[in-house]
């Protein structure tokens, strides 16, 4: 390798600079200028905009996707292992078995600290907040 | 893989268990104790079946690992120290009202991949050992998510080591465009084989992957994280990213850099020696400015491996074993101060303004003893082990003739003898009103008490007899060029 | 065994003395009482033994073999009067400090005796690593002794003494490696023996940088002219006990490397550097009693005329023949003795009055006649005159410079003018005069009196019949010389090579 010759690197290198460097100082030589009294506001097909765009999300989406990934992602593995099995024989297998077995206790975890309940508990935990700090501020109250 | 294979890898396969078991255990019976327990009785198995290992080694475990002499010590090393840092956190821990079991599944899992990286022989072993250690510390650094200062420092860190793993990624890649393969012994072979200098690729991807480790190291200038992250993240955490975090860092490069000859690459070396040069001057300097004693300590931390990698530098018969001899000395007095201060902080806050340590001496005693000796060590006073570290470190610079950095070495630590007086004049000073500190009154728990006396000990007993142990270092450290 | 006994019995001693101060303030006064007697009584025993071959006795083995180092002590001549000192003002040391240190006791007396150890180690030790490490070990613990205990400003002082005594240990260090590590390229052996160091063949160019590594380290803690400036600020704010120590016996240790390691291990170097030293040594003696004349405090007036005295000690070194030598170990017994008695004077004066200011002294001859004897004599002391120790070791170190540099032992001789005027200046400001009105000073008690008659006794002795002294010397001076003048490594003959008798 060190032989090859370096020169297509730094034509690429300097082709990445120039195409970058370009539309930026393009867009900012052609580019409308003006300072208007709605030039601030998202174009919204015309229509002004009604709201925030920051909508709440429930968290627990955030909690699917990621417990998704995680899982997903893990059994690539296992095709990548489908693959050569009959290369890997017995220890491969035995691996997989550890590795199969690891995901299943990060599964057991999981559902334990209640990641997989979707509402059930979480509303009455919710509820149940509720009515003790209901409690609480009705003693406050009635203390002094 | 044979069974002499497994048995070699014996010491990260408990860690891994010990994990996944703790995991387990949490999702049945979540129980802070007995989770500290498990974790630590995965990691004493480690350390128990280090001699199995020690009996197999040298044995490589294609294409990852290589289990050796050099790397079993590092092991040794690593291990206790996460079992200090297990202690100290069990203590520490008790007084937040949280889950707490799940910091010993990160803890064991950050340990492991310290554990992959000083054994590492391979570049994804690197990397995977760094990221496994990276992504754990994270969580681990925001632990107390309560503490605004925790959060900040572990958003802070994730986006700085973020960045580092792609440096680090970029430098493999470059080294991977240069040689094709991404084992050690293949940049051996390559550096071998052409004397008059390596390919540029191979340069900067070798100057990248240590832009990645150098950022473990927070070596100037790549420590522009450190102080605030030590100073955010609880005080086991922080002992925890202080030794374990760079020890294992410490050993990869040693295996990394020792097939290089210095007087061949001297472009390398020179970059590698202003590093060192500016982490000395910079650390020590820095540090004078403080009021913290987090923040103390992470300067001085950036000084103390700028004085490592002059060891390093120096490299040939001594320098390994001088590095981690240098590297079990920092170890133990590093682990007793945030032991110490991790100890003594009240819930609300971390005890770590040099003003709460007035008076130390005359309050609590015992404290105020265990941090003057590890300080006295991180000093290089003479019957503590930070003596004997620095007078080999000295010594193998002195042997390769690295005058400039010695002098420097030598300026510099002297610098930092204000930093570190400031300390134990405030622990010595005042009259011992308990007024005069805010640190926590309750008495030591025997786990920790029984930890922190046994390293200060070990202080001790290496600054006045360093022969078995240094010994020992240099027969298993010769690292194979 | 008897060697090392003597340095461990006062590492031990402080180790229990600060424990025993947990619960008794008395009991560490009498542990430490012990911890420097045994030793002192110890070391005794040596005078008189007959050398074999060099040292009188020796003790060693292997202590980190891997590295090349030994834990070798040995004892000459040489060392064996400056350990002898060592705890002779140790005694004294633990006797001024018996009331004055009434907070925390236990954890003074410790480290009091840890400077000893550490002092009576650098005395003893003739592996360079060995000697490296006790060099280090007395630092801190004097540290502490100035700045816990010390005076007003005692913060700054002890600060500036740990960072000036460990920039000079720093560079020490690198020095000794340095020498190790060339030793090792010439001759193939990784030593930090003493024996086997001496006479190695540096190459010129290193051996002058060593050489000044050295020199750098041991003048800073002499100190010598530039290197002093720590000096008066660490005297003024110690406490009595510590004054002493420092002024009697730490700075001792300047000394001795000087004599033991700057020109033997170096002497071609160090005979190129001689012209310079002298010249350093010359200003120290002139400056410092210059600057000794123009202080109102009268610790550190007494701090100054150090720097002046070791001016001496430095010229003798340099001046390098067997008068100037005998001369320099006269002078550094003798001037622990009498600068340490003024120092304690100085620190019961402060005690009873709670200064230090000349100007708010006077007539001290009416109220404490006792005391006022006791100034005078060290204060003629001080200033060398005739009959008392002083005398000897400058006038030998005169004699010595003489043959080399007329020059320089002319300015010398001038600081002995400077002497008679800053010493009976003292004595001028503090006890002559009239009493203020109402003034009152308690003379010298008993504990006080025996203390500073001992120190009497000491310099009446080595200035009428300094012969044991110059005797018990002169082998040990004779191999420095012998070392010296080696050029190149031969085996080292078993008897000294004949000298010109001493006058």
């Amino acid at each position: 390798m060190p032989d090859a010759p370096y020169w297509p690197f730094l034509v690429y290198a300097t082709l990445v600079l120039t195409v970058a460097g370009g539309i930026l100082v393009l867009s900012s030589l052609l580019g409308p200028r003006h300072q208007e009294r709605v030039t601030g506001e998202p174009y919204e097909s015309g229509v002004p905009p009604t709201a925030t765009a920051r909508l709440r999300l429930s968290v627990k989406f955030f909690l699917i996707a990621i417990l998704f990934v995680i899982f997903d992602l893990e059994l690539v593995f296992l095709f990548a292992w489908a693959i050569a099995i009959h290369e890997l024989g017995w220890p491969g297998f035995w691996g997989m078995v550890v590795f199969v077995f690891i995901l299943a206790a990060a599964l057991v975890y999981e559902w334990r600290m209640g990641s997989l309940d979707w509402t059930e508990r979480s509303a009455q935990a919710r509820l149940r907040e509720r009515r003790e700090a209901f409690a609480k501020r009705q003693q406050e109250n009635a203390a002094p | 893989m044979t069974a002499a294979d497994f048995q070699a890898l014996l010491p990260f396969m408990c860690v891994a268990a010990a994990a996944v078991i703790v995991m387990l255990v949490i999702s049945f019976y979540r129980n802070q104790t007995l989770s500290a327990i498990l974790t630590l009785a995965g990691l004493l198995v480690a350390l128990a079946s280090l001699p199995i290992a020690w009996s197999h080694a040298p044995r490589a475990i294609p294409p990852l690992l290589r289990v050796d002499s050099f790397a079993l010590v590092h092991l040794a090393l690593l291990l206790v120290g996460t079992v200090a840092v297990t202690v100290f956190s069990q203590r520490y821990l008790e007084k937040y009202r949280m889950e707490r079991g799940e910091f010993y599944i990160l803890l064991l899992l950050s340990a492991l991949g310290a554990l992959i990286l000083a054994a590492a022989d391979h570049f994804v072993a690197f990397f995977l050992g760094l990221e496994l250690l990276s992504v754990s510390l994270y969580v681990m650094v925001g632990y107390i998510f309560v503490k605004e200062k925790a959060l900040e420092a572990a958003v802070k860190y994730l986006f700085l080591a973020g960045l580092t793993s792609a440096l680090l990624l970029f430098g493999l890649a470059l080294i991977y465009a240069a040689l094709g393969s991404m084992e050690f012994s293949a940049l051996a072979a390559a550096v071998a084989g052409a004397p008059d200098g390596l390919s540029p690729f191979l340069v900067a991807g070798m100057l990248l992957v240590f832009a990645g480790a150098a950022f473990k190291l927070s070596v100037v200038p790549f420590h522009l994280w450190t102080p605030d992250i030590y100073q955010g993240a609880p005080a086991p955490v922080t002992a925890f990213l202080a030794t374990v975090s760079k020890g294992c860092v410490v050993a990869v490069l040693l295996r990394f850099f020792a097939p290089l000859d210095p007087a061949s690459q001297t472009g390398l070396f020179s970059a590698l020696a202003a590093v060192a040069g500016a982490s000395m001057i910079v650390g020590n300097l820095l540090a004078l400015l403080q009021d913290n004693l987090k923040r103390i300590l992470a300067y001085s931390s950036i000084a103390h491996f700028g004085y490592i990698l002059v060891a390093f530098l120096a490299g040939g018969e001594n320098g390994p074993a001088a590095a981690t001899f240098y590297l079990v000395t920092y170890f133990a007095a590093t682990l007793i101060a945030f032991g110490v201060i991790g100890y003594l902080s009240p819930t609300d806050q971390e005890a770590d303004t040099v003003a709460d340590y007035r008076g130390l001496f005359w309050r609590r005693p015992g404290s105020a003893a265990l941090l003057s000796i590890a300080i006295f060590s991180l000093l290089g006073l003479p019957l503590t082990a930070g003596f004997m570290g620095k007078f080999f470190l000295v010594a193998a610079g002195a042997a390769a003739g690295l005058w400039p950095l010695l002098i420097i070495l030598t300026v510099s630590a002297t610098l930092g003898i204000f930093y570190y007086l400031r300390i134990i004049i405030a622990m010595y000073s005042g009259e011992g009103r308990k007024s005069e500190g805010r640190t926590a009154d309750a008495p030591f728990a025997p786990t920790s008490a029984t930890v922190l006396v046994l390293l200060a000990v070990l202080l001790i007993v290496i600054g006045i007899a360093p022969e078995p142990l240094l010994a020992f270092i240099q027969a298993a450290t010769t690292l194979a060029p | 065994m008897m060697l090392p006994a003597i340095i461990l019995l006062p590492l031990l001693a402080g180790l229990v003395a600060w424990l025993a101060g947990r619960w008794s303030a008395t009991a560490p006064r009498w542990i430490a009482l012990a911890g420097t007697a045994v030793p002192l009584a110890l070391t005794a025993t040596f005078w008189g033994r007959p050398a074999e071959g060099r040292w009188i006795a020796a003790f060693g083995f292997d202590w980190i073999p891997a590295a090349g180092i030994s834990f070798f002590l040995a004892l000459d001549g040489l060392s064996l009067l400056l350990v002898l000192l060592t705890f002779f003002l140790g005694v004294l040391a633990v006797g001024v400090a018996w009331r004055q240190t009434d907070h925390r006791p236990g954890f003074f007396f410790f480290n009091l005796l840890w400077i000893l150890s550490g002092t009576a180690g650098v005395f003893l030790a003739l592996d360079l690593f060995l000697f490296f490490f006790f060099w280090e070990l007395m630092v801190l613990p004097m540290y502490f002794v100035i700045g816990i205990w010390g005076h007003e400003h005692r913060t700054r002082a002890a600060i500036k003494f740990f960072l000036f005594t460990q920039a000079g240990g720093f560079i020490l260090l690198l020095a000794i490696l340095g020498l190790h590590f060339s030793h090792a390229a010439e001759t193939g052996l990784h030593t930090f023996l003493y024996e086997d160091l001496l006479g190695g063949a540096l190459p010129a160019g290193t051996a002058w940088w060593l050489m000044l590594g050295f020199f750098f380290a041991f003048a800073v803690k002499l100190p010598a002219f530039p290197f002093h400036t720590w000096l008066p600020d660490a005297h003024t704010e110690a406490p009595t006990a510590g004054s002493l120590i420092l002024a009697g016996i730490l700075l001792k240790t300047g000394g001795y490397g000087l004599l033991r390691f700057v020109v033997p291990l170096f002497p071609e170097a160090a005979a190129a550097f001689a012209p310079v030293a002298l010249v350093l040594g010359a200003v120290g003696i002139l400056y410092g009693a210059k600057l000794a004349f123009a202080q109102s405090d009268l610790k550190r007036l007494v701090a100054y005329t150090s720097v002046s005295h070791m001016g001496f000690v430095v010229v003798g070194v340099f001046a390098w023949n067997t008068w100037a030598l005998q001369g320099v170990v006269v002078t550094m017994i003798c001037h622990g003795l009498s600068t340490g008695a003024l120092f304690i004077l100085a620190g019961s004066l402060q005690e009873r009055l709670h200064t230090r200011d000349l100007g708010r002294m006077g007539g001290f001859q009416v109220l404490a006649p006792r005391m006022t004897a006791f100034a005078l004599f060290f204060a003629m002391a001080s200033l060398g005159l005739p009959g008392l120790g002083n005398f000897v070791g400058e006038f030998l170190i005169l004699l010595g410079g003489f043959q080399i540099s007329i020059p320089v032992t002319v300015a010398a001789a001038l600081g002995l003018v400077g002497a008679t005027v800053y010493s009976l200046w003292i004595i001028q400001r503090a006890f002559h005069g009239t009493p203020a009105k109402g003034a009152t000073l308690a003379d010298v008690n008993f504990r006080e009196a025996a203390i500073l008659g001992a120190l009497v006794l000491g310099l009446l002795g080595l200035g009428l019949y300094p012969r044991p002294v110059l005797d018990a010397a002169e082998p040990a001076v004779r191999w420095l010389e012998a070392d010296a003048a080696r050029p190149v490594p031969v085996v080292l003959a078993v008897e000294p090579p004949p000298h010109p008798p001493l006058p």
